[in-house]
Parts: structure tokens; sequence; C-alpha cells
């Protein structure tokens, strides 16, 4: 069952082109890697599919679920089960974590139609989670990401994943700054919440990530399109080799 | 109806005092002030008075017939209350024995009061109006060695629309005094002109939390000035909320070598409001330390100003002085002012000013709705937090909760008129 259909996506910012006609299928019970070299727009693309102001397509289609994402505001797309890992986690000073996450936690809850927990209940089911990814209490204290290290960062992003429970997951290089324990800490958290329903979409430029969570399909990406789609050799390959060749096999 | 000229309420008052005190020479000298601040006045060029100069403004001298009703915001503090700028015994709680109330006459203060020796200082309104016509001067006094933890809670009440209001006070903190004060400003005025002194002694700690709610029709011209000695402290907050035009003052001396001062407040304007928060802080001794930070959220047509003012003397090395002012507009009629001054003579001194006025941050908007939350709470929970993160910086824990809540009703309302 297909969960999210990009079909000939354009975007332009400040009137510059940045996706060129950009196609991507992704079915339930798949998992994505999305690879290329700095500025191919990857993020880019990751944050029209949360649907950031300025975003907007000029061209093309997104379905998510068999509805049109682009129609929808980015809380609404995030309701859906649509859930961005950002690369740069934004910092929120002033703002508790543990109040932020109970937040979202709750109103997802509520989308869903299920029962919010109270907050008790909340704080266990929270404690739970985080130990999985090795957060200490001390972390949940301070202010979103206010003055957390990048490592710290990531996982909090991956901790927000975990609590939504999301449909399909865009992690854009949640690797990146991460010590070899973190990144297996990270994965397996990614790799627990995978299931036979949803769908996770790693952008990434090291193949290192991959051998922790494994990909079904390969994409590499280069100005504004998927240009090569393989499997997870396709990875080793272009670990090897760079992107070189294959940029020149298409030109 | 006929305007009244420009200098209309000084002429009031000087009838007044004429009439009313006939035999006080003491308050002769500060009847010489005719009339009120120009827009050309550098210190009220952001605040102007025409509105206030055009009314006929009477100082008041009712005795109080009205029942009033205070709302102590902590539990089990001492409560001093002052309708029409009158001391009122009978609506304020009994007094410790470790605080004295005396009146006292402004011989006994004048000297304080001649170590502000500039002009904004010397012809400021409340200053001189309220030294000729308060109906006592009071000073409380906390001895030595007190640790008070039952908060002082002063309310001003009373007023009416055409009339003044003039509430002295002088707060003196003896020797290792550590004190906190809440002063209230809830009156009807026309025109509220308390004007306070604070003298902190050697080891003293002040903490002080000004909360100004006056009715929408009042103007409020509070001024302050501290004296600090060495090693006292004093952390004085203001909220300001209420009245049609409020202007918080503070003068403050740090005399003594490693005292401190942190003068900071939140504003929070809407309607046609008009806040004002200037701060002058005066570094005359070497290492001492001084922050000025004031934020503020304006709706609708409000208009706003910081005026912060550090100076530090040639011989006040290794000062550390620290001044911010960060504005939220809700609306893009609103308007907001921001006048940093620093004047520096020392060469060792760590000084550091900024000033940002905008909208709510976009990024941190996008972060939060792409986490299912709306726009609209997005915009709720990032003013929570910008207060909240103020709030915790300026004043003690235990009060933070109490004040947090006071802003909260103001912010709902703020929230409502522009999102609606
Ligand atoms: N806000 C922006 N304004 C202008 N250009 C941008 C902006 N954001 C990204 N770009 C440009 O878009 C291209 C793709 O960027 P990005 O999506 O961040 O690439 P990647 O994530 O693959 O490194 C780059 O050329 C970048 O310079
Ligand atoms: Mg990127």
């Amino acid at each position: 069952m297909p969960i999210l259909k990009i079909k000939n996506a354009e975007l332009s910012i400040n009137n510059k082109k940045i996706l060129k006609g950009l196609s991507l299928n992704v079915n339930e019970g798949e998992t994505h890697a999305i690879m290329g070299p700095n500025g191919s727009g990857k993020s880019t693309l990751s944050y029209m599919l949360a649907g950031r102001d300025g975003y907007e397509l000029d061209n093309g289609s997104i379905s998510f679920d068999n509805t049109d994402l682009t129609q929808l505001s980015p809380d609404e797309r995030s309701n859906l089960g649509l859930f961005l890992a950002f690369q740069y986690p934004v910092e929120l000073p002033g703002v508790s974590s543990t109040n932020f996450l109970r937040e979202i936690f709750n109103s997802r809850k509520k989308y869903l139609g299920e029962n919010e927990l109270s907050h008790l209940d909340f704080i266990k089911h929270l404690r739970k989670v985080a130990e999985n990814l090795s957060i200490k209490d001390e972390m949940l204290k301070r202010y979103v990401n206010f003055g957390f290290s990048g490592g710290e960062k990531k996982r909090f992003e991956i901790l927000q994943m975990a609590l939504l429970n999301p449909k399909i997951s865009v992690l854009d290089e949640t690797d990146s700054g991460l010590d070899v324990d973190a990144l297996k800490i990270v994965s397996e958290g990614v790799n627990n919440l995978k299931d036979k329903k949803n769908a996770v979409v790693v952008i990434t430029h090291y193949q290192r990530l991959l051998d922790y969570i494994k990909p079904d399909i390969v994409h590499i990406m280069s100005d504004g399109k998927i240009i090569k789609s393989g499997d997870a050799d396709l990875a080793l390959y272009v670990e090897k080799n760079g992107y070189s060749e294959i940029l020149n096999e298409k030109s | 109806m006929k305007k009244a000229r420009n200098d209309q309420f000084f002429s009031n008052l000087e009838k007044f005092v004429n009439k009313v005190y006939p035999n006080q020479l003491q308050r002769q000298p500060y009847l010489s002030l005719k009339s009120w601040p120009s827009p050309r006045d550098e210190a009220w060029k952001f605040s102007r008075l025409g509105k206030l100069a055009r009314k006929n403004i009477l100082p008041l001298n009712l005795e109080n017939q009205q029942d009033f009703s205070i709302n102590k915001l902590i539990k089990d503090s001492i409560s001093l209350v002052f309708v029409n700028g009158k001391f009122e015994k009978k609506l304020s709680d009994k007094l410790l024995s470790e605080i004295v109330i005396e009146e006292v006459q402004i011989e006994d203060f004048k000297e304080i009061i001649n170590k502000f020796d500039n002009l904004s200082v010397k012809n400021h309104p409340t200053l001189n109006s309220t030294l000729s016509c308060s109906q006592k001067f009071f000073k409380i006094k906390f001895k030595n060695d007190i640790k008070f933890y039952k908060p002082i809670e002063i309310f001003n009440l009373g007023g009416s629309e055409n009339t003044s209001i003039h509430p002295f006070i002088f707060i003196h903190l003896e020797k290792n005094a550590d004190v906190q004060v809440f002063q209230h400003y809830s009156t009807y005025a026309g025109l509220l002109a308390p004007f306070e002194i604070i003298n902190l002694s050697e080891n003293s700690n002040l903490e002080i939390i000004k909360i100004y709610d006056d009715k929408i029709n009042s103007h409020n011209l509070s001024l302050t000035l501290s004296v600090i000695k060495e090693e006292a402290n004093l952390r004085s907050f203001a909220l300001i909320k209420g009245g049609e035009f409020t202007r918080s003052e503070m003068h403050t001396l740090l005399e003594g070598e490693y005292s401190n001062a942190d003068i900071n407040g939140i504003y929070l304007s809407s309607g046609s409001q008009h806040h004002d928060l200037t701060s002058c802080v005066y570094h005359n001794v070497p290492n001492c330390k001084s922050s000025q930070i004031v934020k503020g959220v304006l709706g609708e047509e409000s208009t706003a100003v910081f005026q912060g003012k550090v100076r530090v003397e040639k011989l006040a090395q290794k000062t550390e002085a620290k001044q911010m002012s960060r504005a939220i507009m809700l609306s893009d009629k609103a308007v907001s002012n921001s006048k940093p001054e620093l004047e520096i003579y020392a060469d060792d001194v760590i000084c550091g000013h900024g000033a940002t006025v905008g909208e709510l941050d976009e990024d941190q908007i996008f972060y939060l709705s792409s986490r299912g939350i709306s726009k609209q709470k997005a915009k709720v929970i990032l003013i929570d937090a910008f207060l909240n993160e103020m709030i915790s910086l300026s004043i003690s824990d235990k009060f933070h909760d109490i004040i947090y809540n006071e802003t909260k009703t103001k912010i709902n309302k703020l929230l409502a008129n522009e999102y609606e």
C-alpha cells in the first residue's frame, strides 16, 4: 500500500528553482534512504513535505495516505502522521521540554480519538521512552533544545518521533554529529518503531547509518532530482566511489 | 469646554499647597516647577504628556469615605494601604516590631535627593508635585539584621478622574536586612504621582516588585530614587499592565563597592495604552554590577518605550553593566521604541547592550506546528515562554507563579483581541 506519492515536484525559493521534477513513492513497511551531495535539495524536500511557509510547489503533486498534502497546514500534516526530524532542531528558550512533549503527545492522541494521558501517566510513559534513548531526566527539565549538544538535539528529535508514533518519518541527517554509541542508540530507537504499517525515509551523507538502519531502497539525489535508485548496495557503491561517477553517467 | 492651559495643574497645585499647608515652608521650593516637561525635553521625547497637560487636574484632599477591599497576592504578607495617597491604618495589617513606620520631614531625606544631581530628576513633575503636596512623608524602616520572610504589600488605591494623588514612601533597610516588598498601583486617579526613595545600607537586600495596574484613564508617573551601599543588593521588577499612560522611572546610584542592582521589567500594552520603563543606573564606585532588562508585548495601537541609561564614572573600574530590551509586536499598528545610552568614563568595564523588536520567530512557530500544534497555539506557547523566561530571571522562585498569573490575564486578553 502506498503511503507517500511525490510526482514531478518543482519548487523554487526566491525565484531560484531548487527542486526540478522530483518523484518518489514510498509504500507501507518500507525504509528508504536518500543520499546526495550538499546543496542538492534534500532539506528543501523535507521542508516541502512538512509544509513550511515558502516551500509551496510550483508544479507537481504530493499525496499522503490518499490525501492531497499540499492543501494542509504543517500541524494538520503532523496530525495525519507525517513526522520530520529536523537537520537543525530549533531552540525554544522558556518552553520546558516536558510540557512541550506532553502538549504534542496529547494533541496527537486527541486527533486520533484516543484518551489523553493524565500528567502522572504521561510522565511514566515519557520516562520509559526516554530511557530507551538514553535521555536523562535532567535533560527533560531544560528548555526545548536550548543548550543541548548536537547529539542531544538529535536524540530529542527521535524521542518526539517515538511519542507521536507517525505513519511516515523523514529523518534529515539525524546521524550527523553523533558518535558511534549515540548512532547505535538512535538507530535502535528508529528500528524499534518500525513496523509493517509505517515507513521511514532517512536522508544521510554517510553509508555508516545504513549499517544500522537497513534501507530497502536507496535514492541518489542531485540538483533537485532523484537521478538513480537501487538497493542497499547502491549506498555501498557511493561510499566507495563517491557521487561523481553516477553524476557523470547522467550528464 | 474650555481647555486647561499647559500649566493649569501647577497653578492648582500652588493654590492647594498655600491653602492646606500654609505654614510648611519645607514644601515651598518644590512649587517652583510651573509646567509639564515639553516633548523637546530629551527625557520625555518618547512619552508625551500633552493629553495630561490639557486636563484640569486638582490635587485630591478628601477624607476617604469609601470602603476599600484589598486583594493580597501573598497570603501571609503584611499589607500597608494608602488611599488617595494617605496611609490608612485601619485597612492595613498590624506591624511587627522589626518594622518601624514614622513620619519624617523633607530635611530628613533631602541629602539623598541631592545625590541625584541632574535635571531630569530635579525637574521631575512627580518629585516636585509630591514633595509639595503629599499629605505626609512616611518612612518605613527595617531594622538591622532583619531576615523578613513575610513580604510587605503596599497598596495604592483611590483617586478619581480629574484629581491627582501623591503617595510618598521612604524605604530604609538597615545593615544586613533582607526584605521583599510588593507595590500595587491600582487607582482611578487622573494623575498618580508616587515618589519613592530607597536607601539600602551595607549588605542589605531588597527585592521590590511593582505592579502597575491603574484604571484605564490614569496617568501614572512613578519615580523611584535608590541609593545602594557596600555589598547591598537591589532587585527591582516592574510589571506594567494598566493605565492610559504609565511611566516607571528609576534612578539607581551604586555608591558602595560590590553592590548590585537589577532593574528589570515587563510591559504588556493594549488598546491605546502607552507604557514607559525608564531607568538610569549610576556606577560611582568600582566592582559593582547592574542589569536593566526589559521585555514587552504590544497589541493593537499601543505604544511603549524603554529608556535605559548607564553612567560609569572614571573611578568605577571593574563595572559590569548589562542592558537588553526585547519587544514582541502582535499588531503592525503598535509602536515600540528603545533608547539605550551608555556614558562610560572608566576603561576596565564590561558593558553589553542590545535591543530587538519584532514579531514572533517564524522558525520557532514552524517547529511547533510541525509537531501538530496549531499556529495560534504555537504563538501562545512562545509568548508564554518569552515572559516565563523573563520572570524566572528577574524575581525569586517563590513569587514566579504569582507574577506569571498576573501577566496571564492580560496576555489572554491581548491575544483574544489580536487573533480572533
Ligand atoms: N532559504 C533559502 N534561500 C535561498 N536559497 C536556499 C534557501 N534554502 C536553501 N537554499 C538553496 O537550496 C539548495 C538546496 O539546499 P538544501 O535543501 O539545504 O540542500 P541539502 O539539504 O541537500 O544540502 C542550495 O543551493 C541552497 O543554497
Ligand atoms: Mg540538508
